[in-house]
């Protein structure tokens, strides 16, 4: 029998590829014993990798039934194996939490035994330290493809937030590289969440692409017959019923569900995952291309109106045919690309065909995804800020939703000059090229997109150069230099450039 | 024009606002104990008056806007050279444009305090997760911190709302003070390290399996120090549990 120190050891080791860490999205006052959760999020740490850690994010289990390729946990893996009991858990996620080092808990889980018996043991922690505990902190709850509807109601009760991870962004490469996740079974998890959250109108959508709509109407409910497998049972408020079942076996819970609304007492409100649902893509496992990620990403909010899909860069862990070699670096800075992409989606009102041509089916690794579009787009600039619609502002490079909004605000006031801008936190440097400013144009003399490239390459290479071995590098960067490891930004990184080698991978 | 000195309080430096406007034109505005006499300058001490004080209050509240008294209080807890004008200059300004004056977002008087204002809301929002308690032998909660700005009272509903059940004390020993906690009450007073309880023997386990927690969720192929220290400066570092070495 392992002790605390060594299960979390293991169990926190092979929770580290999942990526979110958000404890956003839900407002709540201390109902419980302790423990509250604030709207914008906390993060209580950053890591040597510099990601932000605010939940303590661990496995149930690390042990395995399903032998998906790329995972370091996968049956035929060699890695040392351990569980926690619930309790256990429980009691770790209290000490920590009331020594403010964590936000709550993230609980996923290998599959031991079946989906369902995980999940079952998923649920039994949860609900500890909600009724036990009194713990009124922020949950995140990873579900098991192929679980039971009940049980992934069950545990959408007590989680604020609930995610499936699709894996990757298509059906073939998830059949290739994780036979037994059926997309059918990942989906109809996902239908199912997003149409509870609309049952209870409390769907609320991803960043600001669903803004002013209603996405609580029944219009959005999604259509389980999509699903080969039968949707779960209408939803019972009654959540002491539900307990009953599952202890009971969670298949004769689907045969007793049709009297569930008959008996229904009053009570305090219960609320299913408050923060919304979320999913994960592996990036740079399986051939695909980033146009067809942001596709899968872009459906993925417009149907079932996800909070958030992350991407995890690949880190090769394990030795297979059907995956990279593992010495290619994980492809850090397309990752980046993809989230600033995703960005665009959720907060700036674009759409996934904009950011792509039949040419380019990857992202530019060189410039942003906006520069990028603006580039294609010329005609379109440059725009006069004192009267650009904040549609057209937020299109500009080098402005942002804070400055746009804040652009707006001033100019009810008084004509904006180029100096203010600076002042507003616009990046001039970028934005300049694509702006005018009571008329004038503070770029430089040509305006075509190869040159204003070649201007936005410069800039940025000339202050991040000097923290890398330049003789490496590729001199500026002229446009033609695509596939040169260029490197700057400083959310990328500092090794070099050799993390860079296999960044367009799937090309 | 003269020098005002007042008890480094706020309801002080908006009683010296009100002696701005009623009494003689202010040429600076200073906290006592710092004040240094010069030969140019007359000054005159200034006593707290919490009537003056409070009109001036409802004059902001209502001739300016909710939101610009907040953000004035916000300024006023940052530590910004003469912070004291710059909040005069602002609320004469906005005197003058009422509400307005929070949208004027590259005026001269307007940005100093703008990036006060956002200085201490970015010490709250780091503060709410980086704060580290530990047990003590008689079961309080006891947590350090050295901010740059005085945001104790700002954070100190969350914890109390958070840790209902757990007394605590959430020190700040550069100014020497701190929030007390109870059964979701709390006040503010002066604290020293004599004060400090004595520790408790469990809290060496946690904060060894928070350190191991830590060092194992990093992943190894994109260890970035650059990037985690720009986004948690060292400047924070010193009272975090997971930064520490094992003892």
């Amino acid at each position: 029998m392992k002790n605390v120190m060594e299960k979390l050891k293991i169990l926190s080791d092979s929770a580290k590829f999942d990526v979110s860490c958000s404890t956003s999205g839900v407002a709540r006052r201390n109902n419980g014993k302790i423990g509250n959760a604030a709207d914008f999020g906390i993060c209580h740490t950053w890591s040597a990798d510099g990601r932000c850690i605010s939940l303590l994010k661990v496995l149930f289990t690390n042990k395995c039934v399903y032998d998906c390729e790329y995972c370091i946990n996968r049956r035929s893996s060699d890695v040392e194996r351990a569980s926690f009991e619930p309790e256990e858990l429980a009691k770790l996620t209290i000490e920590f939490y009331r020594r403010n080092y964590i936000e709550g808990l993230f609980l996923s889980s290998a599959v031991d035994v079946s989906p369902d018996h995980t999940a079952e043991k998923i649920w039994k922690c949860l609900r500890m330290l909600r009724k036990e505990y009194g713990f009124a902190g922020y949950i995140h709850a990873k579900m098991i493809p192929g679980t039971s509807p009940e049980l992934i109601h069950a545990i959408g009760l007590e989680a604020d937030r609930v995610s499936v991870n699709i894996e990757m962004p298509s059906s073939e490469s998830l059949s290739l590289l994780a036979p037994q996740k059926k997309p059918k079974e990942i989906f109809s998890h996902m239908r199912q969440i997003t149409n509870t959250l609309i049952e209870r109108k409390s769907l609320k959508g991803p960043g600001t692409m669903f803004k002013g709509q209603n996405v609580n109407e029944p219009a959005n409910y999604l259509d389980p017959a999509g699903s080969s497998i039968p949707e779960g049972p209408k939803v019972s408020e009654d959540p002491e019923k539900y307990e009953h079942q599952i202890v009971a076996t969670a298949e004769q819970g689907k045969a007793a569900s049709g009297n569930q609304l008959t008996k229904r007492k009053k009570r305090r409100k219960e609320v299913f995952a408050p923060a919304g649902q979320t999913t994960q893509m592996i990036v740079g496992a399986a051939g695909d291309t980033d146009y067809k990620i942001m596709k899968t990403s872009e459906a993925l909010y417009r149907s079932f109106k996800m909070k958030r899909v992350y991407f995890s860069a690949y880190v090769p862990v394990v030795q297979s045919s059907k995956l990279p070699d593992p010495f290619t670096a994980p492809p850090l800075r397309r990752e980046h690309r993809l989230y600033q992409a995703d960005w665009l989606l959720r907060f700036y009102g674009f759409g996934t065909e904009e950011l792509f041509d039949d040419k380019h089916p990857d992202l530019d690794l060189e410039v942003d995804p906006k520069i990028s579009w603006a580039l294609r787009n010329m005609h379109m600039f440059p725009v006069e800020t004192n009267k650009a619609s904040m549609d057209m502002l937020l299109r500009v490079p080098g402005i942002g939703t804070v400055s746009a909004m804040r652009i707006l605000r001033q100019r009810r006031l008084a004509s904006i000059s180029f100096d203010d801008l600076k002042k507003m936190g616009v990046v001039t440097k970028r934005a300049r090229f694509f702006i005018t400013c009571r008329g004038r144009y503070y770029g430089e003399k040509t305006f075509t997109s190869e040159f204003v490239r070649g201007k936005l390459t410069e800039a940025d290479q000339g202050t991040q150069m000097s923290m890398f071995d330049t003789a490496k590098l590729p001199l500026i960067g002229a446009a033609e230099k695509k596939t040169g490891p260029v490197i700057s930004g400083a959310a990328i990184g500092t090794a070099g450039g050799r993390r860079f080698i296999n960044a367009g991978l799937s090309v | 024009m003269q020098d005002y000195l007042y008890d480094g309080t706020f309801e002080g430096l908006l009683t010296c606002v009100y002696h701005h406007y009623y009494t003689e034109k202010a040429s600076g505005i200073f906290p006592s104990d710092e004040y240094q006499r010069n030969m140019i300058n007359r000054f005159c001490q200034v006593e707290t008056d919490p009537e003056k004080a409070g009109r001036v209050y409802a004059a902001i509240e209502n001739r300016i806007s909710k939101y610009d008294l907040r953000r004035v209080y916000k300024a006023f807890k940052s530590d910004v050279e003469n912070k004291e004008m710059k909040i005069l200059d602002y609320l004469v300004l906005g005197f003058r444009v009422g509400g307005r004056i929070s949208r004027m977002h590259a005026h001269e008087t307007v940005i100093p305090i703008q990036d006060a204002e956002r200085h201490v809301s970015k010490d709250i929002d780091k503060y709410l997760g980086l704060v580290r308690f530990s047990e003590c032998a008689n079961g309080v909660m006891y947590a350090v911190v050295e901010p740059e700005t005085d945001v104790l009272e700002f954070i100190a509903e969350h914890f109390s709302d958070r840790f209902r059940n757990e007394p605590f004390i959430l020190h700040d020993t550069v100014r020497g003070k701190a929030v007390i906690a109870h059964c979701g009450r709390w006040y503010i007073s002066s604290f020293t390290e004599k004060d400090v309880p004595a520790e408790g023997s469990d809290d060496k386990e946690f904060r060894k399996l928070w350190r191991t927690y830590f060092n194992q969720i990093a992943i190894k192929e994109r260890i970035n120090p650059k990037l985690q220290s720009s986004i948690m400066p060292k400047k924070y570092w010193k009272h975090l549990t997971e930064m520490q070495p094992d003892v």
